[in-house]
């Protein structure tokens, strides 16, 4: 025991083999990482920015004076002049390029961007993990054939794989997830695939093999948990690149749609209007994918901080 | 090891023809074909076209013969859209600016990112640290598209220092302004990676150990920490860097480099199959040796690994 | 993250817009008699101007021209720099004039059906050689040979060569072209029909000469920098595709000594509002198109170099009118079409969201066409009051129905603007829902051509500058009539027009046919925004067909 317990210990007190009686029954390992999530100050702040900014996305519309489709033609043609932010017209965020309330538009982008970013994100953190850490766990021909899988899939022209989808099913926001997930997974799979390599080495591990447990169940058990915080580290930071991949899929078609949106779309459109003298119409959507990101990444970084077994 | 690369090199033969398959498949499925315009083109130019790129043949010839130039010839085909170009040619241009200015992307992103997450990780929590993901953050939070004009506006309106674009042969003052748009990203990525798994290894009861042995903090990180919190790093640079390396599409685009991404996306948009195919196949090649890059990168750092 | 560019990218194909230019009408005068021209007056300072020192001129290209040689090009890009490269028999003046190039005069005889050149003595091609008849003859047989598959090949088939269609189908060998070289400076054309216009197709890159020794030499490479051997005012001094080329005075140019421009530079940016900055920071002497929005706030700023020209491309929205394709049944009604056409409100999409000085179309000949004359079209004579008025009652008397239209659009900032904004007119006006599916290009063709849709976003641009090129797209049979509206009085009108002496009656009434029917729903008539550094003089900005020659522009110096 004393050896095992300088070794990296797997949260849930996996150093026992299964259906060993542990010694203490303790508090349970989820209701102990939330506590400790909640000490850390930095992850509660950006939980609480988080569901703010959901609360925004789902009840935001409540407070728009505009719908996100509706054009104010008093301001189409001069926008850079009348259209910035203001609290006479209604327009909380200002106008797009054709007119159009920002404020509604931001709401709604924003719901469909942090849309991508939750199922990319799910998506790799499930098929991810799995996929990699069966593929390092079990190693030789199984290990090489599903690596070389996710080799082809990372270079395979993607576009043409978005655009069969189109072909073949009809365009829908689901298709925009089945896009997105498609490929948010692969690179996922190849870190925790060798994040397994060397947890697979570990006494903890060779412990549980000498024993007799099951290969499920050491992946399951025993890898797994280990990966958590690189895991919840890396969902953190393909969110944000899902959100702007989203744009792309839309521009094939097979997402989003006029007069819906997307940040990654606003952020565009602004991009576009640098030197038109609209500052809001970047500033505004890039305020709230930031604000975004800084909250996922404490989260993130609580969450990590949290799983891991070996801190504090 | 040596078994072990040939092995791997074996292997590399089928994954790219599977690749191949693939995507061949992919495309001869996909609505559009290169010839398309805005108007319709005359049924005989039409034919004439498809009889010289031999595109009236059915699809299993069409992909043999292509294997088989490759195999035999290292003959990718002429390109569809550049009609006085072969694909080689277009490769050969654009893959030697590509792979000068990701290489450098890589390297920037690589020698401020990892340095960045080791110092945030052994400060964590102060201002040293929040200053760092504050950085990682601020570098995420503008995508390429919206840094790149910015760059310009700044550095070749305003100031008047760099060229706001074109390559000129790889001139340094060329290089710079695509090598920030691209990297700052990925140096982000890194920075934050490096940072997370260095806080999990700092962690690690071998670590404590070290430092309970009162040996120095510098020789505790480098000597011991540094490997096995690179881990993860390492695995997320195999695709990366295949990626930097054929180039950027949003960098070819905003900044006129000639690379092979803007061949690329062009060469998708417009059905040019033979471009899209030798570039496919470039990044697929790419990605295999990387990645076996990668994995002889995993038993340097833990001599323990077996595959 | 890459949206932003893709639009970009987009344009590439978007841009494959050709524009020939055939300037019918304005030769039909003087095309019978033998016309000999009077040495072209060269571009010179005029009094007060000094001559720069270094005589460049730099430019900004939206997209990578896909080759340089003259038979194989299909593109505008392409061909600006081919006509720099190259010369045909004719080239073109600043107001679009018909002037000699390589042929110093010509003959038209048989009822216009036999051509014959004059080729000058001087003409030279950049290695020394003389330009031959025997070089025209090589290119034209070239360009329309099967075996060159040159997707341009049909414009030879447009000149009326004899065996040209049969050549191109494969049925006869690429020597019976119907032209011949009866010395070396002579050169006989044979026609299967009178063609008043012949000698003014001449100036179009298909049917340029070609050095065959050097096609011999390198095959498909030889238009690269080291090999080409180009007969034009200029040659070319380097190429890297997607960022950049130069082009250097050719010595050997028989009108060498009046060409002040001594080198041309290009540079492909594909992002609009980058090239904008690189202008701005001084780059290069001209830029286009412009940025969407951008036009006002620069003609404010830059008075002298913002320009607004007309360009022949009429836009629209095609309507679906095939029979069985899901299209809803109401949009059969002609007043359900009228009140869709006449609730667009034109002047929005022109004044407040284009704002590059694009015109309201109620007709689909685009205004500016030669020899058209504008028919009274009743819509555009109402205010908008009046038309919303007017849709509102033919709405109702269709009896307001409850639609739901399909509108496709390849992806791109103008498009996605313009369909919102009528979405929102016609929503608004006429309580009718537009589904908006915009998608990349390749996708979007291949549904227009299907018919996959209600609306479809089109466009034509003028294969030459007469009202034929754009209502001939009217007639049921036509290829590019996506919408597949049919009428045989069209038809016969445009039949009829083909030999007419005078063909703008039946014009006019075919625009009023095709508005009454509202066969398609035209929005605006092109303009072409761009920047010109007003250091560059003698550019061309009354030719409509945007034909430039650097050889006739010369840079003065800032004052």
């Amino acid at each position: 025991m004393r050896k095992l317990s300088r070794a990296f210990v797997s949260p849930n007190a996996s150093a026992y083999p299964d259906g060993a009686p542990e010694p203490v029954k303790g508090r349970s390992l989820w209701a102990d990482a939330w506590a400790r999530f909640f000490r850390n100050k930095a992850a509660t702040g950006g939980l609480i920015v988080l569901i703010a900014l959901v609360l925004f996305a789902v009840f935001g519309d409540l407070f728009a004076q505009w719908s996100n489709e509706e054009i104010d033609w008093a301001m189409l043609g001069n926008v850079p002049e009348v259209g910035g932010p203001s609290l006479e017209n209604g327009h909380w965020f200002g106008v797009d390029e054709t007119g159009r309330d920002l404020y509604a538009r931001t709401v709604q982008g924003t719901r469909i961007s942090l849309a991508v970013g939750v199922v990319g994100a799910l998506v790799a953190v499930i098929i991810g993990t799995l996929y990699g850490a069966v593929s390092g766990y079990v190693g030789g021909r199984t290990d090489q054939i599903m690596m070389r899988i996710v080799d082809v899939l990372i270079a395979v022209p993607y576009m043409f794989v978005l655009i069969l989808l189109m072909v073949v099913f009809e365009r829908s926001i689901i298709m925009l997830f089945v896009g997105v997930g498609l490929i948010s997974w692969l690179d996922m799979a190849r870190i925790v695939r060798g994040q397994t390599l060397t947890l697979r080495q570990r006494e903890f591990v060779e412990a549980a093999v000498a024993t007799g447990v099951s290969t499920p169940v050491i992946i399951a058990r025993h890898i797994v948990p280990n990966l958590l915080g690189i895991v919840v580290v890396y969902a953190t930071l393909l969110v944000p690149s899902m959100i702007l991949f989203e744009s792309f899929v839309s521009f094939l078609g097979l997402g989003v749609q006029e007069p819906s949106t997307s940040l990654g779309a606003l952020i565009n459109g602004g991009a576009q209007n640098l030197r038109n003298q609209t500052p809001w119409m970047l500033g505004v959507p890039l305020f709230f994918f930031c604000t975004l990101l800084f909250a996922l990444f404490f989260v993130g970084d609580g969450l990590r901080d949290a799983l891991d077994p070996k801190d504090r | 090891m040596t078994s072990y690369i040939l092995r791997r090199l074996a292997v590399a033969i089928p994954t790219i023809l599977f690749l191949i398959v693939l995507s061949f498949v992919l495309m001869e499925f996909a609505p559009g074909s290169p010839f398309d315009s805005e108007r319709g083109i005359p049924a005989a130019v039409l034919q004439n076209l498809e009889a010289k790129y031999g595109l009236d043949r059915p699809a299993w010839q069409r992909l043999g013969l292509y294997v088989w130039n490759i195999a035999t010839g290292f003959d990718f085909g002429p390109s569809f859209t550049y009609r006085d170009r072969s694909v080689n040619d277009i490769i050969a241009q654009g893959f030697p600016i590509t792979l000068t200015y990701g290489f450098w992307s890589g390297l920037a992103a690589i020698a401020v990112g990892v340095p960045l997450g080791i110092i945030a990780a052994v400060k964590q929590n102060t201002w040293i640290d929040y200053l760092a993901v504050g950085f990682s953050i601020g570098a995420q939070v503008l995508p390429n598209f919206v840094m790149a004009p910015i760059l310009v506006l700044v550095f070749t309106l305003w100031l008047g220092w760099l060229p706001g674009g074109g390559w000129a042969g790889g001139q340094w003052n060329y290089l710079i302004l695509p090598v920030i748009a691209l990297s700052t990203s990925y140096m982000a990525s890194i920075a934050r990676l490096t940072r997370s798994s260095m806080l999990e290894v700092l962690n690690a009861p071998f670590i404590r150990t070290a430092r309970a042995k009162g040996l120095p903090m510098r020789r505790v990180i480098l000597r011991h920490a540094l490997k096995p919190a690179l881990l993860p790093v390492i695995s997320y640079l195999g695709p990366t860097f295949a990626f930097l390396l054929t180039g950027s599409v949003v960098i070819d685009i905003f900044f006129s480099t000639g690379g092979i991404g803007q061949f690329f996306v062009a060469a998708a948009l417009g059905r040019d199959y033979a471009v899209i195919m030798g570039v496919t196949i470039l990044y697929g090649v790419l990605v295999v040796g990387l990645n076996l890059l990668v994995d002889l990168a995993y038993a340097w750092i833990d001599p323990k690994i077996r595959y | 993250m890459i949206a932003a560019s893709m639009t970009r990218a987009a344009n590439k194909v978007r841009t494959t817009e050709r524009i020939i230019d055939m300037l019918r009408r304005t030769l039909l005068g003087t095309a019978a008699a033998l016309v000999a021209f009077t040495p072209a007056l060269a571009n010179t300072p005029q009094p007060g101007e000094t001559l720069a020192e270094n005589q460049v001129f730099r430019y900004r290209l939206l997209d990578q021209f896909p080759t340089l040689d003259p038979h194989l090009n299909e593109e505008t890009a392409g061909f600006h720099v081919i006509r720099q490269l190259f010369e045909g028999l004719m080239n073109q003046d600043a107001q679009g004039n018909l002037v000699p190039g390589v042929a110093e005069s010509f003959e038209a005889s048989e009822g216009n059906t036999v051509y014959t050149f004059t080729l000058r003595e001087d003409a030279r091609w950049s290695n020394g050689d003389p330009v031959t008849a025997q070089d025209f003859v090589t290119g034209w047989q070239r360009a329309a040979n099967p075996a060159t598959a040159s997707p341009y090949s049909w414009y030879v088939e447009l000149t009326s060569m004899e065996n040209a269609a049969e050549i191109i189908a494969g049925d006869a060998e690429p020597e019976t072209l119907g032209v011949e070289a009866v010395d070396d400076r002579t050169l006989r054309v044979t026609l299967t029909q009178p063609l008043p216009y012949f000698a003014a197709m001449t100036t179009y890159g298909t049917l340029f000469p070609i050095h065959t020794p050097t096609v011999e030499a390198h095959g498909d490479n030889w238009t690269a920098p080291e090999n080409m051997v180009s007969n034009g005012a200029y040659t070319l001094d380097s190429l890297s595709l997607n960022e950049t080329f130069t082009l250097v005075k050719n010595p050997e140019y028989w009108d060498a000594e009046n060409v002040e421009i001594e080198r041309i530079e290009g540079f492909v940016i594909n992002d609009e509002n980058q090239a904008l900055t690189r202008y701005e920071a001084g780059e290069f002497d001209l830029l286009e198109p412009l940025p969407a929005g951008s036009f006002p706030r620069l003609q404010e700023e830059r008075p002298e170099e913002a320009q607004s020209v007309p360009r022949l491309c009429s836009y629209y929205y095609a309507i679906n009118h095939r029979e069985d394709d899901g299209v809803p049944e109401e949009l059969k009604d002609p007043n359900v079409r009228r009140a869709l056409s006449l609730s667009i409100d034109r002047s929005v999409i022109v004044d407040q969201i284009l704002q590059g000085g694009q015109t309201a179309a109620y007709n689909f000949t685009h205004w500016a066409t030669a020899g058209f004359e504008m028919p009274t079209m009743a819509a555009a004579e109402m205010t908008q009051a009046e038309r919303d008025a007017e849709a509102q009652r033919l709405w109702e008397e269709a009896g307001s129905p409850d639609l739901d239209l399909r509108l496709i659009y390849n992806t791109s900032d103008n498009h996605r603007q313009i369909a919102t904004v009528v979405s929102q007119m016609w929503k608004q006006k006429l309580g009718v829902d537009t589904t908006l599916s915009n998608s990349e290009w390749a996708i979007y063709l291949e549904q227009r051509r299907e018919g996959g849709f209600d609306l479809a976003r089109s466009a034509w641009c003028g294969d030459y500058n007469e009202a034929s090129t754009f209502l001939d797209l009217m007639t049921s049979n036509n290829g590019n009539n996506d919408g597949k509206y049919a009428n045989p009085e069209v038809d016969r009108l445009l039949e009829e027009a083909r030999t007419a002496d005078d063909p703008q009656p039946m014009y006019t009434q075919v625009e009023q046919i095709l508005a009454e029917d509202v066969g398609i729903i035209p929005i605006y008539h092109y303009a072409n925004t761009f920047l010109l550094n007003p250091a560059i003089k003698g550019f061309p900005l009354e030719n409509v067909e945007n034909n430039w020659y650097v050889k006739d522009f010369y840079r003065v110096a800032d004052e």
